[in-house]
């Protein structure tokens, strides 16, 4: 039998052993020591990932819309929904919607290209969640700007079991 | 297995007026690095792209990774400008493309 969590989701392995923890709280350094070496080997930061998409501008908030329920009990299909306020015109409209969620194995789970003739820039669709994070839509602007919301969700169970 | 799609849509409408397009496709989406009952690892294999043309002229594009359910939906909206067919286009991780369409009358 293999284990129920596949190895693609896993994630790299992060925590200290006992071992390493009792020599750093032996020199008193435990809560000083701990996130450093943790962070090492930790995925990119969700404002890492953020800029890698917006090429280092930073998103405004506001007049985006991103419905994605609390909690949910199973990752395997989560129904997210994402609004922009947009005229939607040639000269004003949204370019593009680009869904993060920072700790599923590949970040990058969906982008949609939208254009003028959308006529409304409202979206809705079905993802996967690794575990409990937080999601993040960035919707990029005709103008050259983007704009972004986040939510936190529970996940009782993960979209890593096998047969999901 | 065969491919399955189910597109709703309004048959017609109004020149101008906004229509919303449901899309749900049959996929197992698989992410890769998963063991099958017998201890194989399923390769990745999930549905990488949907381009929808509307008449020729594209309107909406959606990329999918991993993180996409199996059997993805998506909704979208597009403007009723003519009469003519949406086209639906999927393409399959390995290049295997699926194609549907669906046609919209303007009054």
């Amino acid at each position: 039998m293999s284990s129920p969590i596949s190895p693609a989701c896993a994630r790299p392995e992060t925590a200290l052993s006992r071992r390493e923890v009792m020599a750093a709280g032996a020199a008193g350094l435990a809560l000083v020591a701990l996130p450093a070496p943790a962070r090492a080997a930790a995925p990119p930061a969700l404002a890492e990932l953020v800029a890698r998409i917006t090429e280092g501008a930073v998103p405004e908030r506001g007049k985006i819309s991103f419905d994605i329920p609390q909690l949910v009990e199973n990752g395997n299909s989560v129904d997210v929904a994402i609004q922009v306020e947009s005229p939607m015109t040639d000269a004003d409209h949204v370019r593009w919607i680009h869904v993060i969620a920072e700790k599923n194995p590949f970040p990058d789970v969906a982008r949609f290209h939208l254009s003028p003739r959308s006529g409304r820039a409202d979206i809705r669709a079905t993802l996967r969640l690794a575990t409990s994070q937080k999601v993040v839509a960035i919707a990029a602007l005709s103008g050259g700007g983007y704009v972004m919301a986040d939510a936190d969700i529970v996940v009782t169970l993960s979209a890593c079991i096998d047969g999901g | 297995m065969a491919f399955n799609a189910r597109i709703t849509m309004p048959a017609e409408a109004k020149a101008g007026e906004i229509v919303e397009i449901r899309v749900l496709v049959r996929h197992p989406m698989d992410r890769g690095g998963q063991v099958d009952s017998e201890g194989r690892v399923v390769p990745r294999k999930i549905l990488n792209r949907l381009t929808v043309t509307y008449a020729g002229e594209p309107v909406f594009r959606y990329d999918m990774h991993t993180g996409v359910s199996a059997n993805p939906f998506v909704s979208f909206t597009t403007r009723a400008v003519e009469t003519g067919d949406l086209s639906f286009e999927w393409r399959e991780d390995g290049g295997a493309t699926f194609t549907r369409t669906a046609r919209l009358v303007v009054t």
